[in-house]
């Protein structure tokens, strides 16, 4: 992502001046700061207190520090939580660099079809996932029983580490597809070609010739899905409750009631611990990618990469290794999610035909707040896009061909508010308007949520920006250079004009990302500002499965809706 | 001018009948008679928020009938328990109270509310209908009585093994021990305030309870943060009975749902009640003393009795502590609105209730 866009700036330097646009950037990188910062540094004042900040008797300490690290279930949770991020990694990086290769490099057919199923799972909530997979393959899940009648046994456990890291691996497949495959596009195809014809297996071909040309994409991968994992919230929260599993992020929720009220500063530590343990990952993934040159745009025009035969058995197998794992990613838990809203009982000797039933979504749309959530979320990720795409935008092109150190401060601030758990942003948020006079206006509006989502978002909406924009070769830029453009003009007649098309798509994929949101607006939304993430999990609380289940089917849909307009405005999921 | 002087004298005749009206209607009976003024006043205000963490679906009748007797509007905030004492807490800090009430069934949350002083201090005249136990120095009100239940799957979980008291419930945990392994599930008191609290009303009131947990734990039970994640097991049928579940859903679910059971035990049944409390610095003050009374009054008991949250009262609806008395089998236990609910705040006395549960879990 933001390293993606270092090494290419590397390359640009090479022949783009150095610019004019230096005031802007400072504007944009400024007005960032503070945004970011307001809320991540609040939190890490807060984790010095021995109490709540805003408590007047509160003092500098390191009491929660002290706390949380002699306190054996934290260390219990840190491992949990390590464990749980390195199987993840270990289940989504071969299983989606295989599926990059098959989709890429090979002739699989009905390549249009899979190409956007395979990314499915990556645009919904992971809430939403493991609450499908309970329904699906859970202790009385549809195929657990069906599995027991027919042999006799069960031989999985979703509610276990070993069930949480499968299905959390599974779902980060796609974002390891993402980058291999956008590495593997762009590789000339004559070594793979050669190795065939002197006689190598497919199998060969893949492990000796392909992977290692592509092995920077694939550690690059495997340090954002570390970091993905150490921040998971929503499968703990589903699968490891119940079973005692806690992982940090839980660990979080679980600290307040351990002490009776909300331990706002044990919180904080919690949330500085995580950002000390991912900054290391940032920084290994920077240094490794320094070096390596950006993949995706080698070379300008390449060659066209001509594709390797799979033959009439390896399709067979090609298409059937995908479909299974289609299956299993996408078929189970999105069945689950839309029986479990039309059934209102399941599981052991329950006939579903006489349980089907459409109350779940009458009580949504009669529980106002619930009415109201649906609205906002859309209105949120409609409008509030399309707000989002024009911030990543600007603050994309202040980092766009920048090789100053600006750009290196303006990769780990965005990386900073994706560090800290959700939970725990949207609650720094909240105090934010609070306490901060001017802001406290905006607090019962939806705009307080905007602000705090676009914060958030910043890593992954800047990623789809600078994707964008990497499309404009820089010839184009230079020639504008060349002949005097100014670096503002440049922009605005050469490079604007031409991502006009990738901008709709981004602002399709940032309005899947604002549905799928769950955990930042739990403590920021009130009457009025409710969201159908955030509602999730409160009902979750409360307990309420019927309106979940509902809810869940509703945000699968508006998903769905979000994924096709952005297929059809052409956004640059691939690269 | 003729004209226009009837119309002024029409209009304020129009005006005062309307005044009288409404005023005649609205004060219930046995009220002060000054009580017309707290209404006006309230009716100005227009409005009376509060954070609850009562879901719509059950507070909907009681809002809906408040609207309707005085036509002021209620913004319900449903925020979960911890959510409200965290909003409550952070914008008393901030002095932007947005609350006129608090209202959740975290008792002990509350009491450290009150206990803060951010609560204000009301006599509302529906205390004479109120047990005495259930009001706390004007500050904090019980609004309900809640009992712990068992809810079980009727298919899977045999008639006969249902307990009829505390130690019926263990022996059947010690008994099936194999049959039931794994089927099991109770609140976790590490992840749920309502779970903590049954789990301490307990130990205050019986001897047996770390027996439970430790018939609990060799049973191999799983540990949940909700009533409703626990229904969904037991409806599944991935447990076949849960213990300490909020009875009051436990009993509507039993009502909806065929398969599913609720069951007490004639010996002791522990209850919370869910507090109210009028928030001191309250943008609304009139319209939360208003709400407050309408609470607690016959005709707000009744609308959240319907509900199935069981009247605190004894002489209102079908579901209210009398009633609830008799269905349990006379072992109800209330929970006083007293300091003791801040009792396990207390981090030495909180740290060793988890040590204990954990030891006697076994995990």
């Amino acid at each position: 992502m933001a390293a993606d866009a270092t090494a290419a700036a590397h390359l640009a330097a090479v022949t783009t001046r150095p610019g004019n646009a230096g005031a802007f950037r400072i504007a944009v990188i400024t007005a960032l700061a503070i945004a970011v910062m307001t809320p991540v540094g609040l939190i890490v004042y807060q984790s010095f207190l021995d109490g709540p900040f805003f408590d007047e008797s509160a003092k500098a300490s390191l009491w929660a520090f002290k706390y949380v690290l002699v306190d054996a279930d934290f260390w219990r949770a840190l491992r949990t939580t390590a464990l749980f991020a390195f199987g993840l990694v270990a289940v989504a990086v071969p299983l989606g660099a295989g599926l990059a290769f098959l989709l890429t490099r090979t002739d699989i057919p009905g390549k249009a079809i899979l190409e956007p199923l395979v990314l499915v799972p990556m645009f919904l909530s992971s809430i939403v996932l493991a609450f499908g997979y309970t329904v699906a393959v859970g202790p009385s899940g549809l195929v657990s029983i069906w599995f027991r009648e027919t042999l006799g046994g069960v031989p999985w456990n979703i509610y276990s580490l070993w069930g949480m890291i499968v299905i959390g691996g599974l779902s980060h497949v796609p974002n390891v597809y993402l980058y291999v495959a956008s590495a593997m596009r762009s590789l000339p195809s004559d070594l793979e070609e050669a190795a065939r014809s002197s006689g190598a297996s497919m199998w060969r071909v893949l492990l000796d010739v392909t992977l290692p040309m592509v092995l920077p994409a694939l550690i690059f991968a495997a340090a954002l899905n570390l970091l993905l994992g150490f921040e998971t919230f929503g499968i703990p929260l589903v699968l490891g409750d119940p079973n005692g599993i806690v992982v940090l992020t839980t660990y979080i929720y679980k600290v307040s009631t351990v002490f009776g009220t909300p331990t706002y500063h044990v919180m904080a530590v919690v949330a500085v611990m995580l950002v000390l343990i991912t900054l290391p990952l940032v920084f290994f993934q920077r240094r490794l990618l320094r070096h390596s040159r950006r993949f995706a745009a080698v070379g300008g025009k390449g060659a066209r990469a001509s594709l390797l035969k799979l033959g009439r058995t390896g399709k067979i197998v090609a298409v059937s290794l995908v479909g299974a794992w289609l299956f299993v990613s996408v078929v189970l838990p999105i069945g689950g999610i839309v029986l479990r809203a039309f059934v209102d009982a399941w599981g052991e000797g329950v006939n579903l035909a006489d349980h089907l039933t459409l109350d779940h979504f009458r009580k949504v749309l009669s529980e106002a707040s619930l009415y109201r959530g649906i609205v906002n979320t859309v209105l949120l990720a409609v409008i509030g896009g399309a707000i989002a795409v024009g911030i990543y935008l600007l603050v994309a092109l202040a980092g766009h061909r920048n090789t100053g150190r600006s750009g290196t401060v303006l990769d780990y601030m965005v990386l900073m508010p994706r560090a800290l758990p959700g939970i725990v942003i949207g609650l720094a948020f909240f105090w934010v308007f609070l306490f901060v006079p001017f802001l406290t206006p905006l607090r019962p509006t939806l705009a307080s949520l905007l602000i705090a989502y676009i914060v958030v978002g910043l890593s992954y909406g800047l990623r789809i920006l600078q994707a964008t924009l990497l499309q404009v070769s820089p010839e184009l830029e230079e020639s504008a250079r060349v002949t005097g453009a100014s670096i503002g003009r440049t922009w605005r007649d050469i490079v604007i004009p031409i991502i006009r098309p990738g901008l709709a798509g981004a602002w399709a994929l940032i309005m899947i990302v604002f549905i799928r949101e769950y955990a930042t607006g739990v403590y920021l939304m009130g009457a009025g500002t409710e969201v159908i993430g955030s509602l999730m999990v409160s009902l979750l609380t409360s307990g309420a499965m019927d309106q979940i289940a509902a809810l869940s089917f509703i945000s699968v849909v508006l998903t769905a809706v979000g994924l096709g307009l952005a297929l059809r405005l052409g956004a640059r999921i691939h690269d | 001018m003729k004209r226009r002087q009837l119309f002024t004298v029409l209009a304020g005749a129009l005006v005062a009948a309307g005044l009288g009206q409404a005023a005649a209607q609205s004060v219930p009976a046995g009220y002060p008679a000054d009580y017309a003024k707290l209404i006006t006043a309230a009716k100005g205000e227009g409005k009376v928020v509060i954070y609850t963490s009562t879901d719509s679906k059950q507070s909907a009748p009681l809002v809906e009938a408040f609207k309707a007797a005085y036509g002021i509007d209620v913004e319900l905030n449903d925020l979960g328990t911890n959510g409200s004492y965290n909003r409550a807490l952070s914008e008393a800090a901030a002095k932007q109270v947005g609350s006129d009430i608090v209202w959740t069934s975290a008792m002990d949350l509350q009491m450290v509310l009150v206990q803060k002083g951010l609560a204000d201090a009301y006599a509302s005249p529906e205390i004479k209908n109120l047990p005495a136990w259930a009001v706390y120095k004007n500050l904090l009100y019980g609004t309900s009585i809640e009992p712990a239940a068992i809810l079980y799957n009727k298919k899977l979980f045999p008639a006969d093994w249902v307990p009829k008291t505390r130690a019926d419930l263990i022996k059947v945990l010690k008994d099936k021990r194999e049959p039931l392994k794994g089927k099991v599930a109770t609140f976790d008191p590490e992840k749920s305030g309502t779970g903590f609290f049954f789990s301490t009303a307990d130990v205050r009131h019986t001897k047996d309870f770390w027996d439970l947990v430790s018939a609990f734990g060799a049973a191999e039970g799983k540990v949940y943060g909700s009533s409703g994640a626990m229904r969904e097991k037991v409806v599944s049928g991935e447990h076949v009975m849960a213990f300490n579940v909020i009875g009051s859903y436990a009993l509507e679910w039993a009502r909806e749902n065929p398969n599913l059971g609720a069951a007490f035990q004639s010996d002791y049944t522990s209850t919370f009640s869910r507090v109210a409390q009028i928030s001191k610095g309250a943008p609304h003050p009139n319209a939360a003393r208003l709400f407050l009374d309408f609470m607690l009054s016959d005709k707000g008991q009744k609308a959240l009795s319907d509900k199935g949250v069981p009247s605190i009262r004894a002489d209102v609806g079908t579901l209210n502590s009398a009633t609830l008395n008799q269905l349990v089998g006379g072992g109800l236990k209330p929970t006083a609105v007293d300091e003791h609910l801040t009792e396990y705040m207390e981090p030495k006395k909180r740290a060793e209730f988890f040590q204990q549960w954990k030891k006697a879990l076994g995990r």
